[in-house]
């Protein structure tokens, strides 16, 4: 194995990564868990497909998504530009940050400039990227979630265990527990209209009051310099109108070129995500409040956020992860997503997206485990709405975390960290044999006529199936021996 | 501050992949053909979708407006709604003799001063509804258009529990891009626009769909000229 330094400003979500293995045999013996995770999943699966009644419109609108995109990907730099020149022009100040630091960093500066001591944030999975809420509140900054599935990870002392349903391992019995343990005077109930009305009544509050508003971004448009905001719940109007100062942070990728770019990919985001053929609410933010409008922010400002997003993009092939408008599809579709859940992936972002993201986020040293857990089945593939190759970058991941050290630059950190010398001496063999054929006839004779001693008990593996045995003879062996049999059939 | 030599540091590391891309050599984008439906298929659209995403749609004359919003509220027990200033509701309203009482957004709801927070105290919790209009409908999605301005602020859809809208059957379109084009949003974006598509919603518990979750728990649309 690989020993590893921890970086002083490493993501604690590094560490939890690292623990995959504990964490997978953990979940899974947590019977509640994996039911609460199917029900979600299979209501997910379900809403999806109905939402899509026409194949032909399903699949011209995954093309079309997938070349706007690529569009905006190989012009980022470019549209990056535009779109800071057009929001500064509208009056929104435009922030950038190399890493999750400096991205907490610069948000809690802008707070503290503005003497602010409580904020209310809309669901933002780039800010639990930064793990933005332990930075400001080690400023001693109030930094409550306000989207009722992050209100209830956040009361859980939890991260999100879905990108789109953050609170989906839980189910209404548990949420019931939470609130009664922590919200004064709430009345025991498990009625789920109940629930959600407790949680309006707490957030409305602080909505009330608070003196910042932290957001998301679903799409920047470069063209007008517009932040568009998705949502049913209507956390990030708020979030967005009644505070004095609203903050959104994101990924370099979420930027867009054209207006027209939208109405096929917000088509697209919402079906995949919830099976909605819009959300509630579809919010653009061009500009803070314009003199003699009477709410909205008076500052607005965006942090966009790297943190190895360019090391992604450096590499054609793995540009493609940074085409994904995030509507956690791939995870719905999956089929260990659905049975270990979402918190044993260790990372912000779960599921098939996570395991090709993660790596450039954390570093491959952290996340060598996750391309491998997949079955390749090829769902997420299939389901992604902008087409991008998932199970094709796990395979590529895979090698990249075994590769052998070359001197070339490296395609990205952590490449390599996962090989192990008996591992790659195997395969070196296997490449020998299979090049030579006297030397694999040879072994095989000798494997098959010594088959009786292979092992009963390898590991893992026979731990719940049967050991694979050599059959007595080779195919190839087989083959001859039937081909003679023919030729003397035909002489005779 | 770190932010400069980021953004160049992010910028250049992006640069030094595309210098040497061809943006005129790229893929068309072919996007879907919907088929084309009467202005009387949009509007059952419209209808259909709002009123599955439990929006309340009334179909009515402009000069029933106040009368339909009057007797809504007495259902609920409300006695007040809140109008923007000088809209066409808050005329409607004051027209029309009823014991509702008609408050108007005239105050400032962001700034930092004392009477300001009372602003919000009161929008938050003494208006149990607001009124406003919108500037355009969406029939694939059932969406309705806002485009708040300086007389109907953007926190007047939000904020109070019922959330009535008075929508023009005449600015019905197809779709969100046709929309976009028809209106000219390239040249011209507000502060904020926004489609509303049904009462504020959740799912987060155990998928189990409720209503009011932050925004308003009931959408009561005013569809004239249907």
């Amino acid at each position: 194995m690989t020993s590893h330094i921890n970086e002083p400003n490493e993501s604690k979500y590094a560490k939890s990564a690292r623990a995959f293995r504990g964490n997978v045999t953990r979940d899974l013996a947590n019977d509640e868990l994996r039911s609460n995770f199917r029900g979600a999943m299979d209501y997910l699966v379900d809403k999806r497909k109905n939402s899509f009644p026409s194949a032909d419109e399903l699949e011209t609108l995954r093309e079309q998504c997938k070349l706007i995109k690529q569009r905006c990907l190989l012009k980022l730099p470019h549209l990056l530009e535009q779109l800071e020149t057009n929001l500064e022009a509208n009056g929104i100040k435009v922030h950038w940050a190399e890493t999750i630091t400096e991205a907490n960093e610069i948000i809690a500066q802008l707070i503290t400039d503005k003497n602010g001591k409580t904020v209310v944030k809309g669901k933002s999975m780039v800010s639990e990227e930064t793990a933005l809420n332990d930075h400001l509140e080690a400023q001693n900054i109030e930094c409550l979630e306000s989207d009722m599935g992050e209100y209830i990870v956040q009361l859980a002392g939890q991260h999100p265990s879905h990108i789109i349903m953050p609170a989906i391992h839980q189910n209404k019995k548990q949420v019931a527990d939470l609130f009664a343990d922590n919200i004064d005077g709430f009345e025991h109930t498990t009625d789920v209209d109940a629930l959600i009305g407790e949680g309006r009544r707490v957030l409305r509050e602080k909505f009330c009051h608070a003196d910042v508003g932290i957001t998301g971004v679903n799409f920047a448009v470069a063209e007008t310099g517009t932040l568009c905001l998705v949502e049913n719940e209507g956390n990030g109007r708020m979030c967005t109108t009644v505070p004095n100062l609203h903050i959104a942070i994101t990924g370099i990728e979420k930027v867009v070129e054209f207006l027209d770019d939208v109405p096929p990919l917000l088509s697209l985001l919402t079906r995949s995500a919830t099976g909605q053929i819009i959300s509630t609410y579809f919010n653009m933010i061009s500009s803070p409040r314009k003199n003699g409008e009477k709410d909205g922010p008076e500052e607005v400002h965006l942090v966009l956020l790297d943190n190895g997003r360019s090391q992604a993009f450096a590499d054609e092939e793995l540009r493609q992860t940074l085409q994904c408008i995030r509507c956690g599809a791939c995870m719905n579709h999956c089929p260990v997503y659905t049975r270990i859940g979402g918190h044993a992936y260790g990372t912000v972002y779960p599921g098939p997206i996570g395991k090709i993201v993660s790596p450039h986020m954390l570093g491959l040293e952290a996340t060598n485990n996750l391309p491998t857990a997949s079955s390749m089945c090829g769902a997420c593939g299939e389901v992604c709405p902008v087409k991008i190759p998932i199970p094709k970058l796990l395979q590529r991941l895979r090698v990249e975390s075994v590769k052998a050290t070359t001197g070339k630059p490296e395609v990205m950190k952590g490449e390599g960290s996962g090989r192990k010398t008996i591992e790659a001496i195997i395969w070196k063999g296997w490449s020998l044999l299979h090049k030579h054929s006297i030397l694999y006839n040879t072994s095989m004779w000798f494997a098959t006529r010594l088959r009786k001693l292979m092992p009963n008990n390898i590991g893992v593996w026979t731990s719940v199936r049967t050991a694979p045995k050599l059959a007595p003879q080779t195919l190839h062996e087989k083959i001859k021996a039937r081909q003679k049999l023919n030729t003397k059939k035909g002489d005779s | 501050m770190s932010s400069n030599s980021a953004r160049s540091n992010i910028l250049n590391k992006l640069k030094e992949q595309v210098s040497g891309a061809d943006y005129t050599k790229l893929p068309n984008e072919v996007g879907y053909q919907y088929p084309t439906l009467s202005h009387q298929q949009h509007v059952a659209k419209f209808v259909g979708h709002l009123e599955t995403n439990h929006a309340q749609v009334i179909k009515l004359k402009d000069s029933d407006i106040a009368r339909v919003v009057v007797e809504q509220l007495k259902q609920r027990n409300i006695s007040t709604i809140m109008t923007g200033k000088d809209t066409e509701a808050s005329k409607l309203l004051t027209e029309i003799e009823s014991d509702i009482a008609i408050e108007v957004y005239d105050f400032d709801l962001a700034a930092d001063e004392p009477e300001h927070k009372e602003n919000k105290e009161r929008l938050f919790n003494d208006t149990p509804a607001g009124i406003t209009s919108s500037c355009g409908a969406i029939a694939a999605t059932g969406s309705i258009v806002l485009w708040p301005t300086i007389n109907e602020p953007r926190s007047l859809s939000l904020v109070p529990p019922v959330h009535f809208v008075i929508v023009d059957a005449d600015t019905m379109v197809q779709d969100f891009a046709s929309l976009m084009k028809a209106q000219q949003w390239h040249d011209k974006l507000p502060t904020n626009a926004l489609l509303i598509s049904g009462p504020s919603k959740t799912a987060d518990i155990q998928q189990t769909l409720a209503y009011g979750a932050h925004g308003p728990k009931e959408l009561i649309v005013l569809l004239v000229n249907a």
